[in-house]
């Protein structure tokens, strides 16, 4: 049993983790899997917005400055020979273009004309579409771009070129001022790898980073941006360079940072999920083992009492208690457990009476044999003793074997009556074969009877009658045959009964409402608890010799159990005297 | 990957590596952001290692000049505009005849020779074509005469400039033509020049629309097409691949049209020679010419490429079949930069027609000497 109900306890448990644990660990992996993917993605965006933003400051600045001397150059050629108002040009454009490092003005044929020396290898004016920012290039170990800008007259002719060198110094601050993740730093590479500026204000040196940073490769070889993760570092790069020549700056800005810090986040995440979710699961176990014992525990006590049913032990145990339809199927296996004890104790009593009306055929029998010659026995014997006069030495002998001659008729009365009562097996079948209607009696009208008859006899005794009818639901036993029984019952009490005291005939509805039960209780001695078992065999009796029979309370027995019922003796109310219990079938 | 690992790689930092590869193939290109990354994975595809790098189209000639001169990191392959052939033929290789030999348009054939020599693949065919709103009908005939007419027939009160045109001088090309002028210097000093110039510029406020923004030309024009303000668009193939309903476009040819294109080549400084054509012959290859096409529309060069183009390819590249090459001289692509300013100038009503020709003539005399 106990094993059936730790098996069942597993399975609710088995259940719960199929039902509930397993989905949640299930989701919950998912979950780190989709929480770090998102991680690594918005490490991803975060650090290409970050570069869009320096790239935008970047080329707008290069281009705020192309814009500012293309205007400046516009004007210069409306009067290039005016040299003070060019000087003022120049003036006024190196204060509102505070990164130009050095202007010069050069005309068609390349010749400088105003401003500092031309540097050497700018292209000053073919196929550059009115100006180009050149690639960045050091002088004097400072990352610059040449800027040139075609000044063309009123009909589009070509009056000078001016070729600014713009200071990338503004690249650098720009860089080192942004404001980074853990370990990640910000380079911004020209054409050719080599690095313009660096966040970290490293010496940015002339080597290229091309062949060595896989990033950097990536970066000059795309026309977009991109991530990359390589060598335990991830990285996300966006190729400045422009398609036309105005943005013909070629350069890449790249923000790198070590993995390991970058996903940092993604790890807390997972250490944190996988704790709280450790003890949401600890936490789930037990509640589930708690869950499934408190579960499983009316239903082995089920269990346990349907095993006890089937083995024939229905009495009713403690009541069953359980949550639910559980607690309802407790109540149902206890009412069940009770009828089937009432039906199994008038089975037995019915079979008892079976077994005692076949020894009450063969003693009705016997009887019958012996009634005959005994009545001659006891009549000769009165004869005789009427011939001898009084005092004659034979009287005494004849009236010794008149008296047992009685009492043998008296027991042979008992016996006959006890054989003459009718089986209710044979009273509900008919020899034709036909059924004929079970008794049908009123316990009510049978008590009041009882009373009014013995009312008489109980005067001259100690004991006064008392009935407390509860229930008045027909019997299925014979008037006559309860009568009798009741009779008999009452008569026992009041000869017990020594001292005053009460009968009480009570008569309420049996457990399980099939059958009503009817006690008969005295204020005497009791029936001790050694003869209880044996005050219904035949001839047993704890009355003097002589003063009783020994069949009244077979007979009783007899009687109930023909009707299907039940007769037990036990202690009286509050455990003085005797209580007679009969259990009898409703019609 | 197995479940159990995809578990454990969820709750552990699995991180991607890179190997390290064959040595890249060093290549200069002028392609667009899109088309650049095609060609990353199209050579990814074919696990050829290359390491690109953009160079800005309109100073590219020079650009990759100063690279070759410097012999620094010299590329293996460049893709050039085919203007800028004759500028710098003498620091390239000619082509292998395995190259020369595949199917070649006759249109890219041409692109690709000079001086009766090969000197690279052909990439691609451009030039000017005539996009047109196919629910209007067709010029009389390919002349630029009858291509206003048609514009000016198309104008309606929705749509009052229903000519697309852009002031340029690549753009003005057909009208030199057709007035026997050229981009070569000494057909600027005549009046056909002139005339040229006062006939287009005369069209914008009348049947062209306003010329786009400097700087947003592409985005501008796309806008007016696409919601139909023009009607009859003058432009080159390279837009077609952005239109977005290429139902609604046809296409016809301009009298006198420029044709041009992009060539592969492989300068004489290239470390690895046979790489730079290996690459070239990717590239010109039939399956990633027919990608090209099929993504941007472009003209392919190869004829199986170009039978297994888009309808709109094809169309393209029938058009430019009456078009010209520009003069095949060094000095041919400078020559734009006196030019468009001086178109400018006419059409934005700061100098007459012979003002400009007069400062383009001396400019490109100038540029003349330089080339000399």
């Amino acid at each position: 049993m106990s094993t059936k109900s730790g098996s069942l306890r597993w399975r609710v448990l088995l259940v719960l983790a199929l039902a509930a644990i397993v989905p949640t660990i299930v989701v919950g992996v998912l979950a780190i899997m989709r929480a770090r993917d998102d991680v690594q993605k918005e490490v991803r965006r975060g650090a290409l917005a970050h570069i869009r933003a320096l790239g935008a400051a970047l080329d707008g600045t290069l281009q705020d400055s192309r814009r500012t001397v293309e205007l400046a150059a516009a004007t210069w050629a409306d009067a290039p020979d005016d040299a003070r108002g060019t000087q003022l040009l120049i003036a006024r454009l190196r204060r509102d273009v505070p990164i130009v490092h050095a202007l010069s003005i050069v005309d068609p044929e390349g010749s400088l004309r105003y401003g500092d020396p031309v540097p050497s290898g700018a292209d000053v004016g073919s196929h550059s579409f009115g100006g180009y920012v050149g690639d960045a290039v050091r002088v004097g170990g400072r990352p610059v771009v040449q800027l040139v800008v075609q000044a063309r007259g009123r009909t589009g002719e070509l009056m000078g070129v001016f070729v600014a060198t713009l200071d990338l110094g503004f690249v650098r601050d720009l860089v080192t001022a942004a404001r980074l993740g853990e370990g990640a730093r910000v380079v911004v590479v020209d054409g050719a790898g080599v690095p313009v500026a660096t966040s970290d204000g490293a010496p940015i040196g002339t080597s290229s980073l091309a062949g060595i940073d896989p990033a950097v490769d990536r970066a000059l070889g795309s026309s977009v941006e991109g991530t990359l993760s390589a060598a335990g570092w991830i990285s996300a790069y966006r190729n400045l360079s422009g398609y036309q020549s105005l943005r013909g700056v070629r350069w890449a800005i790249l923000h790198q940072q070590p993995e390991d810090e970058a996903y940092a986040l993604a790890r807390r995440t997972t250490r944190d999920t996988l704790i709280i979710g450790g003890a949401a699961l600890a936490l789930a176990l037990a509640l589930g083992v708690w869950f499934a014992t408190r579960l499983t525990r009316p239903l082995a006590a089920l269990a346990k009492r349907a095993d006890a049913i089937a083995t024939g032990h229905a009495e009713a145990g403690p009541p069953i208690e359980g949550p639910g339809e559980i607690g309802v199927l407790g109540q149902r296996i206890d009412e069940m457990a009770k009828r089937i004890a009432e039906r199994h104790e008038l089975q037995t009593a019915l079979a008892r009476g079976d077994r005692l009306a076949s020894v009450g055929v063969m003693s009705a029998q016997v009887a019958h044999e012996i009634n005959n010659p005994l009545t001659t026995v006891l009549g000769y014997a009165k004869l005789l003793q009427e011939d001898k006069p009084e005092g004659h030495p034979d009287r005494a002998a004849l009236e010794l074997i008149a008296s047992e001659a009685e009492r043998m008729k008296g027991i042979i009365g008992g016996l006959l009556e006890y054989a003459r009562t009718p089986r209710q097996s044979d009273m509900s079948i008919a020899a034709a074969g036909k059924l004929e209607a079970p008794p049908i009696t009123e316990p009510a009208q049978v008590v009041r009877h009882v009373g009014a008859l013995l009312e008489p006899a109980l005067k001259k005794t100690q004991a006064r009658l008392a009935t407390d009818v509860q229930s008045t639901k027909p019997l299925a036993i014979d008037a006559h045959a309860l009568q009798q029984v009741l009779v008999n019952l009452v008569q026992n009490a009041a000869q017990a009964m020594t001292s005053p005291g009460t009968i009480t005939i009570a008569v309420a509805p049996a457990p399980g409402g099939i059958a009503t039960a009817i006690t008969v209780a005295d204020e005497g001695p009791g029936v001790p608890a050694k003869d209880r078992a044996r005050v219904f065999d035949p001839f047993f009796t704890t009355k003097a010799a002589g003063s009783g029979t020994g069949l009244g309370l077979a007979v009783c027995k007899h009687l109930i159990a023909t009707a299907g019922g039940s007769i037990e003796v036990g202690d009286g109310p509050n455990g003085k005297g005797a209580e007679f219990r009969l259990v009898i079938p409703n019609a | 990957m197995r479940p159990g690992l995809a578990i454990a790689c969820a709750l552990t930092a699995c991180g991607g590596g890179e190997s390290t590869g064959p040595v890249p193939i060093r290549f200069l290109h002028t392609f667009s952001a899109d088309e650049t990354e095609l060609v990353n994975q199209a050579m990814q595809e074919r696990g050829l290692a290359v390491d690109g790098s953009l160079v800005p189209f309109a100073r590219g000639q020079q650009v990759i000049r100063e690279i070759l001169n410097a012999k620094e990191a010299c590329p293996d392959v460049i893709r050039i505009d085919a203007t800028w052939l004759p500028g710098l033929r003498a620091q390239l290789l000619p082509a292998p005849a395995e190259l020369t030999s595949l199917d070649w348009t006759p249109e890219a054939a041409a692109l690709a020779q000079l001086g009766g020599a090969w000197w690279g693949a052909p990439q691609a065919v451009d030039g000017l074509i005539v996009v047109r709103d196919a629910a209007s009908p067709p010029p009389a005939s390919a002349s630029i005469d009858d291509l206003v007419a048609a514009a000016r027939a198309a104008r309606s009160e929705g749509r009052r400039h229903p000519l697309g045109l852009r002031v340029d001088g690549y753009w003005l090309v057909p009208w030199l033509r057709a007035e026997r002028a050229d981009l070569a210097a000494r057909a600027i000093t005549g009046d056909g020049a002139t005339r040229a110039v006062a006939k287009f510029a005369s069209l914008f406020g009348d049947v062209a629309s306003p010329p786009p923004a400097a700087g947003a030309e592409t985005p501008d024009e796309l806008r007016r097409w696409n919601s139909h303000d023009v009607a009859y668009w003058i432009t080159g193939p390279w837009q077609l691949g952005a239109l977005h309903d290429p139902e609604r476009v046809a296409v016809s040819p301009i009298a006198g049209a420029p044709r041009g294109g992009q060539l592969l080549v492989v300068p004489t400084c290239a470390k690895r020679p046979d790489q730079g054509w290996r690459l070239a012959a990717e590239l010109a290859s039939v399956a990633v010419e027919t990608r090209f096409a099929q993504r941007f529309s472009t003209i392919p060069t190869r004829q199986a490429a170009l039978a297994a183009a888009p309808p709109l390819s094809r169309a393209a590249s029938e058009a430019l079949r009456s078009a010209e090459m520009l003069p095949r001289e060094p000095v041919t692509p400078l020559l734009f930069d006196d030019l468009n300013p001086a178109l400018a100038a006419v059409v934005d009503g700061h100098a007459t027609p012979e003002e400009a020709i007069e400062g383009v003539r001396r400019g490109w005399a100038r540029l003349t000497r330089g080339a000399k």
